[in-house]
């Protein structure tokens, strides 16, 4: 007898018990592969969970306010240069805004050019009646001019880089209207497409277009007086981003917004510890259910090996053969699981999310070996005396 | 007979039973600590949200925004200081957890033996509020627990006598004059009234409240001559998240259904709380902080779908391994139940005794599992949230439920085996 056919005859051993027990070999993958699904799936969503919730909570609007050092504005080159140095998946919005006094039925407003899609990422708890388009405004504003969407209102003022003429009590009413309707001064028609309830100070501005006060104002060029980002960064990142940010690009000075980073970091700290905990204590119970079923299937092992002792076969190879079966069957249930699980994960997060999910690749062979050695165990601790069994004895039934 | 050999069984197939009941205990006590668990999440999540400060403000009907645009509220319109307390008498006074009347102006700053002079706003609030109700209720309040994400370098003030001498200022507005914790500051107001104060504590506020002075109520009512005067009452409440009766309410209370506004009304909606705060306070109008409120709703509907699905995951795992234990004990035990066959019992007979087994284990177990359960569901809100979780009386029902259908669906391939088996093949040990 070669070496050969002893490992022909071992594997046809471990194969032929495991289709000979076709039933209970399917109870026990379906055991190990629930215990694996539970074990990849929850612990995907758990390494998810910081980024997934941290998006969550950009609900709550820009957490980093950026304002130019000098006197001269933002510009697009800076506003590019800063979405590379954040990196532009970190980015949920980033809204710049320039403001402007204006003035209706002779009292002063303030109008906001932005980018309104970006403002729209950044504050999506804005609630906007009519429309989220060219022009909007406030509802304060709206309450006192009493406007309506579809209503027309004119805003005045002054161009930009002219001086507005102080008003002069002597002055003749011919001055005044040449005051008033200067070549350094515009007037211009909207229409109320939305109307922006806020509950804070938003409800007092009038929302337009960048492009659309740069054309009021005369001025070609974009420049915004500070700029509104919404991150996907937690308090230390921030501060971190902030630093990186002004070394980098020195005419810039920004600010995280305290508020909302030190009170994100508590609740997603409290979450994130949440879904530890449950994870963890998912997974005990669920580790030791996959053991006492196991051990239940190969309790009643002990006639068999008996049996095979009696037939002259050595303990070495009795537990090598268990082994065997304990890691075929570990293997097969574990892999199962691990797909199982992805899959679980990737709808939780869809669901709850509406985003995909990313899985730690690492976590294939990391269940598969702990299920391999849960089954291992579960199959040898029941016959562990495989040494002391007196063949006789068990065999007689005593 | 029946009882004997039920009793009989358990007792010899001692090893198996408490097998199978052990996995019963770890199986009921997931699913019921999961359950309470994401029964209340719901609930300490949105008081974990209160972090974020107030969801409401209440001002006055006439108090323009200009205010807030331009710098300051100065205004002559003003809401009363008694009114704050009324707002836990409202039907959702126990939904709120904090609230601080404030007094906002703007004063003089100056410094005996400095060369400073500024006008700075300043807001006058409660601090730590101890108030006892007409009820008899108590109650602390005020703006300490509403900026918990304040850094401050010193210390608060308090609403001690001592204190009402004492405030606090912005770092914005410390740096800007180089005013350190400790430094005597004078304030004084349009009305002549002048004051002596103490900076007892600098704080970082990361907003425009870092420009301020912060004093007691008192202290700053005293200074403009403003007694029992207030401009807004900032109002924390635990809120449900809107839906679209609550929408079409914030909208116009009045264009709801009779039916309808009885629910909106009680039904935790911020709309509906700030309708009852309009109710009690004289002249106010509540709005809703939106940023606040409506992110609140967004993340409270995904840490409870999130808990829902979890639930359902590891439910469905436990009632699997459960089954599965219990289908792959009866299989085992074929020899024993084909003799009871070879000696004539009837199938119903067998399949009657092995569920009658199977069910009190599973009995036993369940019971065990629920209190280990409702421990586990304890530690985890001890551990996370420093509270106890309350225990819904539904999970009995529901993990109840669950277990009886599980153990029988666990039963019916052993069932189906049982049925099929042939005395003589089972016991010659084919």
């Amino acid at each position: 007898m070669g070496n050969n056919s002893r490992k022909k005859m071992y594997l046809r051993m471990i194969t032929s018990s495991l289709i000979r027990r076709a039933s209970r070999l399917i109870i026990a993958v379906l055991a190990i592969a629930i215990g694996a699904t539970i074990l990849s799936g929850l612990v995907t969503i758990y390494y998810d969970i910081p980024e997934q919730l941290g998006r969550e909570f950009r609900s709550y609007g820009a957490n980093l306010i950026i304002l130019p050092s000098g006197d001269f504005g933002i510009t697009r080159a800076d506003i590019d240069k800063l979405k590379n140095l954040i990196g532009r998946e970190k980015i949920v919005g980033l809204a710049p805004y320039r403001y402007q006094t204006v003035k209706i039925n002779e009292q002063p407003y303030l109008l906001a050019g932005t980018d309104l899609h970006e403002a729209k990422q950044n504050s999506p708890f804005w609630y906007i009646e009519g429309d989220w388009q060219n022009v909007m405004i406030g509802r304060e504003i709206a309450e006192t001019l009493d406007l309506n969407i579809g209503d027309t209102f004119t805003v005045k003022g002054v161009k930009y880089g002219e001086q507005a003429e102080a008003s002069k009590q002597n002055l003749s009413a011919e001055e005044n209207k040449t005051r008033d309707f200067g070549s350094q001064n515009f007037s211009k028609k909207l229409q109320v497409k939305g109307i922006v309830t806020t509950g804070g100070a938003e409800e007092g501005f009038i929302f337009s277009d960048m492009a659309l006060l740069n054309e009021m104002i005369a001025d070609e060029n974009f420049k915004a007086d500070v700029l509104e980002c919404s991150i996907v960064a937690n308090a230390e990142e921030l501060n971190e981003l902030t630093n990186k940010i002004s070394e980098h690009i020195p005419n810039l000075s920004p600010k995280a917004v305290r508020r909302l980073t030190q009170s994100q970091d508590i609740v997603l700290g409290k979450l994130q510890a949440l879904v530890l905990l449950v994870t963890i204590v998912v997974l005990i119970i669920t580790m030791i259910s996959v053991y006492t079923t196991m051990t239940a299937m190969v309790a009643e092992r002990r006639k068999e090996i008996a049996l095979k002792k009696a037939l002259g076969a050595e303990n070495k190879f009795v537990i090598g053969e268990l082994l065997g079966e304990g890691i075929l069957l570990g293997f097969i249930g574990g892999a199962a699981g691990v797909f199982l699980g992805f899959e679980f994960a990737l709808r939780v997060s869809l669901n709850v999310f509406g985003r995909g999910i990313n899985f730690q690749w690492a976590l294939i062979p990391i269940t598969i070996i702990i299920f391999i050695a849960i089954t291992v165990i579960a199959s040898i601790l029941p016959v562990r005396h495989v040494m002391d069994i007196h063949p006789a004895i068990v065999l007689k039934g005593e | 007979m029946f009882l004997r050999m039920i009793l009989k069984t358990l007792a010899r197939q001692k090893s198996k039973m408490l097998m199978i009941a052990f996995t019963v205990v770890l199986g009921v006590s997931l699913s019921t600590a999961m359950i309470n668990v994401m029964l209340g999440v719901g609930d300490k999540v949105n008081r974990e949200l209160k972090v974020y400060g107030a969801n409401i403000n209440v001002k006055h009907k006439d108090a323009a925004i200009m205010g807030e645009l331009y710098g300051l509220g100065v205004n002559d319109k003003f809401l009363y200081e008694e009114d704050a307390l009324k707002l836990k008498t409202i039907f959702w006074g126990f939904n709120i957890i904090d609230f601080a009347p404030i007094l906002e102006s703007k004063i003089i700053l100056t410094a005996p033996g400095k060369n400073l002079r500024a006008e700075v706003p300043i807001n006058g609030t409660w601090i730590e509020k101890h108030a006892i109700l007409q009820t008899g209720e108590e109650l602390n309040t005020g703006l300490r627990a509403l900026r918990t994400w304040w850094d401050v370098k010193g210390e608060w003030i308090s609403e001690n006598e001592a204190d009402l001498n004492s405030v606090m200022i912005g770092n914005s507005l410390a740096s800007k004059y180089n005013i350190n914790v400790g430094d005597a500051l004078r304030l004084s107001s349009n009305n002549g009234v002048v004051k002596n104060v103490i900076v007892k504590g600098i704080y970082n506020d990361g907003g425009n409240a870092d420009e301020a002075v912060l004093t007691n109520l008192t202290t700053a009512q005293e200074l403009l001559n403003l007694s029992g005067k207030i401009s807004s009452i900032e109002v924390s409440a635990l809120t449900t998240p809107d839906n679209d009766l609550a929408r079409k309410a914030a909208q116009n209370p009045s264009s709801l259904s009779a039916e309808e506004y009885e629910t909106w009304y009680c039904t935790a909606y911020v709309s509906a709380i700030c309708h009852q705060i309009q109710e009690v306070v004289r002249d106010g109008v509540a709005r809703a902080v939106r940023q606040v409120a409506e992110s609140e709703g967004t993340i409270l509907n995904k840490t409870t779908l999130l808990m829902i699905l979890i639930t359902i995951l590891s439910s469905i795992g436990s009632a699997l391994a459960i089954s599965n234990l219990i289908t792959a004990s009866v299989i085992e035990r074929s020899q024993e139940l084909g003799l009871l066959k070879a000696l004539g019992a009837y199938n119903y007979q067998i399949i009657l005794l092995v569920l009658a087994e199977v069910m009190l284990t599973g009995l036993a177990g369940g019971i065990v599992g629920y209190f280990l359960g409702i421990a586990f569901a304890q530690i985890i809100g001890q551990t996370v949230f420093g509270s106890y979780i309350e225990i819904a009386q539904v999970v009995i029902l529901i993990v109840g439920i669950i277990l009886f259908l599980v153990t029988i669906a666990g039963s019916i391939p052993a069932i189906r085996y049982l049925m099929a088996l042939k005395p003589t093949e089972v016991l010659h040990g084919k």
